[in-house]
């Protein structure tokens, strides 16, 4: 059995509100290992973007600790997770989040472009043409259908060749057809390039289709499964 | 990441949002303030050189180094080698004697380069037409019409000065700087420099004022007179265009400072422009940077990308803003070419660096804070957008745009005290304002349940975010009260200045008027004119001790105080304050206590200069007697009105027993010289002055100046409106997603129109309410402080409501009318 390259133990997320303070996430532990598809379900409200968020070093737990590719999250300052990011770490967005401002091709080379790769222009058009939208490399977001806009989200998640992938509901905006494109799509770069996968979801049977599957309710995970 | 590489990233992401036209609005605001800054810089630069040069004529020169004896061939040299014009004069009383007669006169000797500014005038005949020219040839001397009435000299008659025959040649009408000196009672003869010697009169210790003038560009004549200063002997001294003339010098300073107050309105303007449109940039990029963020860009790297594009694109801004600044001043001087002067030097830069620094101050202060919070964005914001980043200190926002603004207006007024007193003002107007606009918006919240739907949609929309209905409505209001500020100060003090020369203001002034003669004398002129002054007493005295310490010893050199000590003052006494004085401290005769001593009430300026204080106690020597007085008032003294004026006004019976002669002013119509020159013939004593030059030459700077504040205002005015657009613009985008949805749900475009018609309008009028009571409130403040003329109240102002309804009404409909046409698929899709 290989290292793990993703552990969380005993993580709590408490936030406080109007009514006095509010647990959102409640002891939860897990691990991972490289080429690992984990699926966090549970409807809305159950705290998986919260998991996520903390999983990915977005955001810190109130306990417990999270350890990605061998950094312990909680003892690092927001910079030095933000570079943690930088070297390990790939999303994809239910809202797709590119910048309107940027074209296809420019988007897809923005992660290279902070690594400061020279390639970046040659490499996002190789990846933009892989998910199979080499004739729209100069469209902007907004002339984009949103399945576009989520394979170009996909590109600029597998462009700087993570070792982790988080995707939080990444067809929750788009038809069940183009929703299941997406799906093999991510599927296929994800065996290409074996990387761990983290997948937000409420769509079961995308759920079903991951190798690990962890079920939140009111922040409580209710099942672990992990199946072959 | 290495910095080169976060620059280079900046750079590329610029050239690609720029291709987008995402930076446009933030580009042209600062585009505005930069060229408005610019070219107004340069307007005021140019018009400061006419008037200076203007100005340059009262002194015959720009700079005159004054002395009781020779410069010395170090400080002649000095000039020489700087390359500036040079001419000398010798001025000294001699007699001037006919068989029958003789007259002090006042001899000036000229070499063939005076004058260096302006012009000499002349006649060939008594009160004959003017005709420009040079000097008197060797051998010549021009003589005013009064010693040719005095002596009853004709054109072609020889006059000796000191032992030198001279043919009398020519009238001398006008000399360029003899207006600053219009009490010297005895008539010019002018003679030229080579005859001089012969005449025999400078001897070794005979009293001669030496002038020597000079002129040429400024820099060099700054350095000239840093070289000099040092070394300067104890009986020179160097006279300026600001130093003297107070007529030019209070016409030039307020200029000056409405033109930088000018500037600073439309600076204003730009910088409320730029405020709004980079906290729209901010808006914009806080789901892309919580994005680069994730993609692993610390905070520091991430406040850096944003501040690297925002600085390169505000020096591209700032320098295209330059550009455009210069090329516009150059179009308006086109059309001036007429009026003004050319003789600035193309390749004065300053106010070109000047409009870009403080463009990029105004970039610093109103966009910093805004992008500040997008270093602290929470990279959760990619999962959650309702996160916002934790709001800067309030203090730190705020107090980075005061600085910013207070650096500006520093610069443009260079007093700490106005910029201060400005400053804290306006702060304390807009909270005031501020807090009131924010309780009638919530007042109006009630009145809402009963009004149709575009009212209930418009003004729904500024009850949503009454706190960002009440900045906006305080931005217009500051716009609306710049304009207003502007317009209402150019007609006022446009109508200041052309009351203090009324069109019947004194053309002439009368001196030595004998005791005998003044009442056959009174009656006489009040025959021939339409207005005259009262005649005032004069007795010439000299100020000698305050307190009993000598008076010079307590003026700094050079000071208009230490001049007052080295000649003879026009001392008088009067009844009645004169109607053109004001008492700023102090009692007139009628109200004062009885005391020891006289009372003596003192020009205020000249007060200060002495630090005098009330119930000091002066010495004069009057003719040999001394006489003591007491400081009983300080009076303000308006020098514009061309009447007679005095440093010290006596109580009545002060001076009775001293030798005295009576001064007056009158105003002779044209086409009554006749009339003079029989004035002149039954009062031979009676020395008569011509200042219609004068008078023309002021007018004429009057009517540049309020040329160039016309054109200040075209300036203020477009960056206001520019101003507005850019404000609308940066609502924008909520209304296109806000519109989008209503006519998704079936909304008219009508309703929605009316709905932001209404929105407006109120905003509007709301915006003229803060205006007009702004515009009211600093106007009171700035006539009182820095204009000094009486402020009234401006009942025209009421109209800014509807003024502030229909201009941001119809410019919120034109420029909000993307938000209609957007089609709401489109914008659905975006959500």
């Amino acid at each position: 059995m290989n290292a793990s390259i993703l552990t969380a133990r005993h993580l709590s997320k408490v936030v406080s509100s109007a009514e006095g303070s509010l647990r959102i996430l409640d002891d939860l532990s897990l691990e991972l290992h490289k080429g690992d598809v984990l699926a966090i379900v549970g409807t809305s409200g159950s705290g998986k973007s919260t998991l996520l968020g903390l999983l990915a070093g977005l955001d810190l737990p109130t306990s417990g600790e999270v350890e990605l590719a061998g950094h312990v999250l909680n003892r690092l300052d927001e910079d030095r997770r933000a570079r943690v990011r930088a070297e390990h770490v790939g999303f994809v967005f239910q809202s797709f989040q590119l910048l309107d401002t940027l074209n296809a091709l420019e988007n897809v080379m923005l992660p290279l472009e902070l690594e400061g790769r020279q390639d970046a222009s040659a490499k996002a058009q190789a990846l933009l043409e892989r998910v199979g939208l080499a004739a729209r490399l100069h469209h902007y977001p907004r002339q984009l259908s949103g399945g576009e806009q989520q394979r170009v989200a996909l590109a600029r998640a597998f462009a700087a060749e993570p070792k982790i992938l988080f995707a939080d509901e990444p067809t929750g905006n788009l038809d069940s057809n183009t929703g299941a494109h997406i799906t093999e799509l991510l599927f296929e770069l994800n065996r290409e390039r074996g990387t761990t996968l983290i997948l937000v979801t409420h769509d079961e049977r995308l759920a079903g289709r991951c190798q690990k599957l962890l079920r939140l309710e009111g922040g409580r995970q209710i099942e672990y499964r992990a199946a072959g | 990441m290495p910095f080169p590489r976060l620059v280079s990233l900046a750079i590329r992401q610029l050239l690609r949002e720029a291709r987008t036209g995402e930076l446009k609005v933030l580009f042209c605001a600062l585009l505005i303030a930069v060229a408005a800054s610019t070219a107004i810089g340069y307007f005021g630069h140019r018009l400061n050189l006419t008037m200076q040069s203007h100005a340059s004529e009262f002194l015959g020169a720009d700079l005159v180094l004054n002395g009781s004896a020779p410069a010395t061939q170090t400080q002649t040299n000095t000039g020489l080698d700087l390359g500036l014009a040079h001419a000398q004069v010798v001025e000294f009383s001699s007699v001037i004697a006919t068989d029958e007669q003789i007259q002090l006169s006042s001899i000036k000797a000229v070499d063939s380069a005076y004058p260096l500014r302006g012009e000499l005038r002349s006649s060939e005949a008594l009160y004959g037409p003017e005709q420009p020219g040079s000097g008197p040839q060797p051998g010549e001397a021009w003589a005013e019409a009064r010693l040719l009435a005095a002596l009853d000299l004709k054109i072609g008659d020889t006059i000796e000065v000191g032992r030198q025959p001279l043919r009398l040649s020519r009238v001398l009408t006008y000399e360029p700087d003899r207006a600053g000196d219009l009490y010297s009672l005895t008539p010019r003869v002018l003679i030229h420099m080579d005859d001089l010697t012969a005449t025999g009169v400078i001897q070794p210790g005979s009293r001669v004022r030496y002038r020597e003038l000079w002129s040429g560009p400024g820099e060099s004549l700054e350095s000239y007179q840093k070289a000099i200063e040092p070394g300067l002997a104890a009986n020179q001294s160097i006279e300026t265009v600001k130093d003297e003339n107070r007529q030019i010098g209070g016409a030039l300073e307020r200029a000056e400072r409405y033109l930088n107050l000018a500037s600073l309105a439309a600076i204003l303007l730009a910088g409320v422009a730029v405020a709004l449109s980079a906290t729209r940039f901010a808006n914009r990029r806080l789901d892309n940077s919580a994005l680069l963020r994730c993609l692993g860009l610390s905070q520091r790297e991430t406040l850096q990308l944003y501040t690297l594009q925002l600085g390169i694109l505000g020096l591209l801004a700032s320098f295209a803003g330059a550009l455009l600044g210069w090329l516009a001043q150059q179009g308006l001087f086109f059309l001036l070419r007429n009026l003004l002067s050319s003789q600035v030097s193309e390749t004065n830069l300053w106010p070109m660096l000047t409009g870009i620094a403080t463009g990029m101050v105004a970039l610093a202060g109103f966009a910093l804070p805004p992008l500040a919070a997008l270093g602290r964005v929470p990279p959760l914001r990619v999962l959650r957008r309702d996160i916002l980043p934790v709001p800067l200190s309030s203090w730190l926002v705020y107090g980075a745009a005061i600085a910013a603004l207070a650096t500006i207006m520093w610069r443009l007024t260079l007093d700490l005290t106005i910029t201060l007193a400005l400053l804290g003002g306006g702060l304390l107007v807009s909270l005031a304002l501020g807090s009131a606009l924010l309780l009638g918006l919530q007042k109006l919240r009630k009145l809402l349940t009963n009004t149709s739907l575009p009212w209930r949609l418009g003004l729904g929309q500024l009850l949503r975010h009454p706190l960002s209905a009440a900045g906006q409505s305080l931005a217009f209001g500051l716009i609306l009260l710049a304009m207003a500020l502007v317009a209402l100060l150019r007609t006022e003090l446009l109508d200041t200045w052309r009351d203090q020369l009324p069109k019947n203001a004194p053309n002439y002034f009368a001196l030595n008027v004998l005791p005998a003669e003044l009442d056959a004398f009174k009656t006489r002129v009040a025959g021939i004119t339409d207005f005259s002054a009262p005649l005032y007493p004069v007795i010439p005295g000299r100020l000698i001790t305050i307190n009993e310490t000598p008076a010079h010893d307590l003026v700094a050199q050079g000071t208009q105080g230490d001049r007052a000590t080295r000649r003879d003052l026009n001392l008088t006494w009067a009844t009645e304050l004169p109607s053109d004085n004001h008492l700023v401290v102090g009692q007139w005769w009628n109200e004062k206590e009885q005391s020891d001593l006289p009372g003596v009430s003192i020009e205020a300026e000249l007060a200060e200069n002495f630090g005098l204080k009330l119930g000091d106690k002066l010495t004069f020597n009057i003719g040999g007697t001394n006489l003591d007085a007491r400081v009983s008032s300080f009076r303000q003294v308006n020098w514009n009105s061309f009447q007679p004026n005095f440093f010290m006004i006596f109580e009545p019976g002060a001076l009775t027993g001293m030798p005295t002669t009576f001064l007056t002013s009158f105003h002779l119509a044209p086409g009554k010289e006749h009339d003079l020159i029989q004035l002149a013939r039954d009062f031979p004593a009676v020395t008569l002055l011509q200042i219609d030059a004068l008078l023309a030459q002021l007018r004429d700077i009057l009517a540049q100046v309020s040329l160039a504040v016309e054109y200040v205002l075209l300036f203020v005015l477009a960056a206001g409106f520019a101003v507005l657009f850019a404000g609308l613009q940066a609502t924008l985008d909520e209304r296109i997603r806000q519109g989008a949805l209503l006519r998704a749900l079936g909304a008219r475009r009508q309703i929605l129109q009316r709905a932001r018609g209404i929105e407006f309008a109120l905003l509007g009028a709301s915006s003229g309410i803060l205006a007009a009571l702004g515009c009211e409130l600093i106007s009171a403040l700035l006539y009182r402080f820095i204009f000094d003329i009486h402020w009234h109240p401006h009942p025209w102002l009421l109209a800014m409501p509807v003024i502030g309804a229909l201009l941001v009404g119809s410019a919120g409909i034109l420029g909000t009318n993307k938000a209609l046409k957007v089609s709401p698929l489109i914008v659905l899709r975006e959500n």
